[in-house]
């Protein structure tokens, strides 16, 4: 069948079809985005410095990944050029450069997606944050998982009526032997690996239903045989294994309602019980964000008292005092007085932090912030020295050595994670709009593919034709660009 | 309709040219947030770098759409369709501007200010 208008415009709306089709298509992409630009702009302003989770500054969120930030920025339009090129090509028959262009194209949408999962490894695997609970916060990275629990384990006890134990997923290192703690005379069950313990619980499990139904039906029938006072349905629907040798389990603490010195309680009612071997969170800090905590109570912020380095907290408001000069002068200049937001937004109270003086263990370049916090460290030959300490519990852990890592006690803080969009509605907004154009992109080249690689029929038969198409389809494509070039800035600098 | 016969040179030129001036057009817009002397008011972004940064991205984005989405010399009906689109995008900023009067607001408003006593803090 032939499908009318896809050359030739029509009289009446004087566009080829697809094209009139494009753009309705992209009004409505219009709505899409401007919505969470929308959501983008109120979450934005109505953030109250010091009152509500603050804000981040771009660029102290993307650190040295602002630029990958700017090259994406290139490629995208780079990718758009390439797009409007190619079509050129179709235009003046130019089959080869044509091809040329689109795969050009078609590589910069990789390059940039490639560059967008570096962003996001970072985001999620390489920076956390720990809010004390005294709100103030510090910046840096969870070392070796200690955000999980750690437990050396010589029991577990589980309910035979749900899914697979949570703490089966816990287990660091190999399988333990686990013997089923049984009553008398009943059958000796011994487990030794992961599959084996899946295949005695299912069997277990359905066993237990089995005899569910069986007591049931006695019950009932005890009932109907008029007995006074039927014995009550009981069969026993929890199980306890037992090891010999204690084996360490490491518990998620999304995962675990409670735990004690001697017991784990995961979420899904498991418990298991043991020895506590370590619960404190070891952080790799970077920086410390005071914006919750109010100037006059500052210097007592327990974030002090966790870090125990007196000469970074010395660094930390010299630096605080130094910006707040800068601030000053330029209200002074102006006859004004500085805004309340300012004086408790980052400028102020966000700032590096450098622990173990003199130690050489920040030289390696991870730290982008010594050329900002440089004016705050000159004249501090007088070097203190505060190494990290970690517990004794935690002599089994293994961290780099290059960077002065801290013992935080697990009771101390209130909230940690990633930079996940659960860390805060920037982060909750740049990944849900990031993700959202990153669809667009991979959506868009996949479409821009697919003209290069099977277009050649539809170029011999009507160039015009594949021209349109291509057409259309790069309308989509600079869509996408200009939808990124508002990211960039609001993501990334302001 | 267009076809070998057209010269595209003189498109091709614009292009060049369009893609070249959205290029430096980023670099000013990373400029303006990574160096300091280019920063409009106090330190760090403030409702200054807001409208400049997003004055500059809506130049950029001009360019992308009159050019490169053809947008210059348009058929009427694509101009009608967008007029609506526009409307509609105005009506979603819209809703947040409404947000700036609901009494939600209010309560938040009163923890603003202190009277000084931050700044004394910080100069100690």
């Amino acid at each position: 069948m032939e499908i009318p208008y896809e050359v030739t415009p029509r009289r009446d709306t004087g566009l080829y079809n697809a094209k009139l089709g494009v753009w309705l298509f992209l009004a409505s992409e219009v709505m899409l985005f401007g919505g969470l630009f929308s959501a983008y702009v109120f979450l934005r302003v109505g953030v109250q410095d010091g009152v509500d989770n603050p804000w981040p500054w771009g660029l102290n969120v993307h650190k040295d990944y602002v630029w990958l930030g700017f090259i994406n920025t290139l490629v995208l339009i780079f990718s758009s050029v390439g797009v409007v090129f190619a079509w050129v090509a179709l235009k003046e028959r130019n089959w080869r450069k044509f091809q040329i262009w689109m795969y050009t194209v078609v590589a910069c949408a990789a390059v940039f997606m490639c560059i967008k999962g570096v962003e996001y490894n970072s985001k999620l695997n390489k920076h956390h944050g720990i809010k004390l609970i005294d709100n103030s916060v510090m910046e840096g990275k969870i070392k070796d998982k200690t955000d999980q629990i750690r437990f050396d384990a010589t029991e577990v006890s589980f309910s035979l009526q749900g899914g697979i134990p949570i703490f089966l997923e816990s287990i660091d290192g190999d399988f333990p032997t686990l013997k089923l703690q049984g009553g008398e005379g009943e059958e000796e069950v011994t487990i030794e690996s992961e599959s084996d313990f899946k295949k005695w619980f299912f069997d277990a499990r359905r066993q237990v239903a089995r005899d569910l139904v069986d007591e049931r039906k006695r019950y009932r029938g005890e009932i109907a045989d008029g007995v006074e006072s039927p014995t009550p349905v009981s069969v026993s629907t929890s199980a306890t294994l037992v090891s010999a040798e204690p084996f360490k389990v490491r518990g998620n603490p999304r995962k675990i309602v409670a735990h004690t010195d001697d017991a784990i309680n995961f979420r899904d009612g498991t418990k298991v019980t043991g020895k506590l071997t370590g619960d404190d969170v070891i952080f790799e800090i970077h920086e410390v964000d005071l914006q919750l905590v109010l100037p006059q109570n500052q210097r007592d912020a327990l974030v002090w008292e966790v870090i125990d380095d007196e000469q970074a907290k010395k660094d930390f408001f010299a630096e605080q005092h130094r910006v707040y000069e800068e601030i000053k002068e330029y209200y002074d200049k102006k006859g004004e007085i500085i805004p309340e937001k300012m004086l408790r937004g980052h400028m102020l109270n966000l700032h590096y932090v450098h622990l173990g003086h003199g130690e050489g263990h920040h030289e390696d370049g991870e730290h982008k912030g010594d050329k900002e916090n440089g004016e705050g460290h000159e004249g501090d030959d007088e070097v203190h020295s505060s190494e990290s300490k970690p517990s004794a519990k935690e002599a089994d852990l293994h961290f780099s050595k290059d960077h002065v890592a801290i013992t935080v006690p697990r009771d101390k803080i209130k909230f940690m994670g990633n930079h996940g969009p659960r860390y805060g509605n920037y982060y909750a907004l740049y990944f849900t709009m990031t993700a959202l154009h990153g669809l667009h992109v991979v959506g868009g080249a996949l479409v821009l593919l697919y003209f290069v690689v099977f277009g050649k029929r539809i170029y011999l038969k009507n160039p015009e034709h594949l021209a349109n198409r291509v057409e259309v389809g790069g309308l989509f494509w600079h869509f996408v660009d200009l939808i990124w070039i508002f990211l960039f800035p609001l993501m990334y600098l302001l | 309709m267009a076809d070998t016969t057209h010269d595209w040179s003189h498109h091709k030129k614009v292009y060049t040219i369009i893609g070249v001036t959205l290029f430096i057009c980023t670099g000013i817009t990373l400029a303006l947030g990574l160096w300091a002397p280019l920063d409009v008011g106090p330190p760090g972004p403030t409702p200054g770098d807001y409208v400049i940064g997003l004055a500059l991205a809506g130049v950029k984005a001009s360019l992308v759409a009159l050019i490169f989405m053809h947008l210059n010399h348009e058929k009427g009906l694509i101009y009608k369709t967008l007029v609506f689109t526009f409307l509609f995008f105005i009506g979603l900023m819209a809703l947040t501007l409404f947000a700036g009067f609901d009494p939600i607001k209010e309560q938040y408003d009163t923890l603003e200010t202190t009277n000084g006593k931050l700044t004394e803090s910080i100069e100690q």
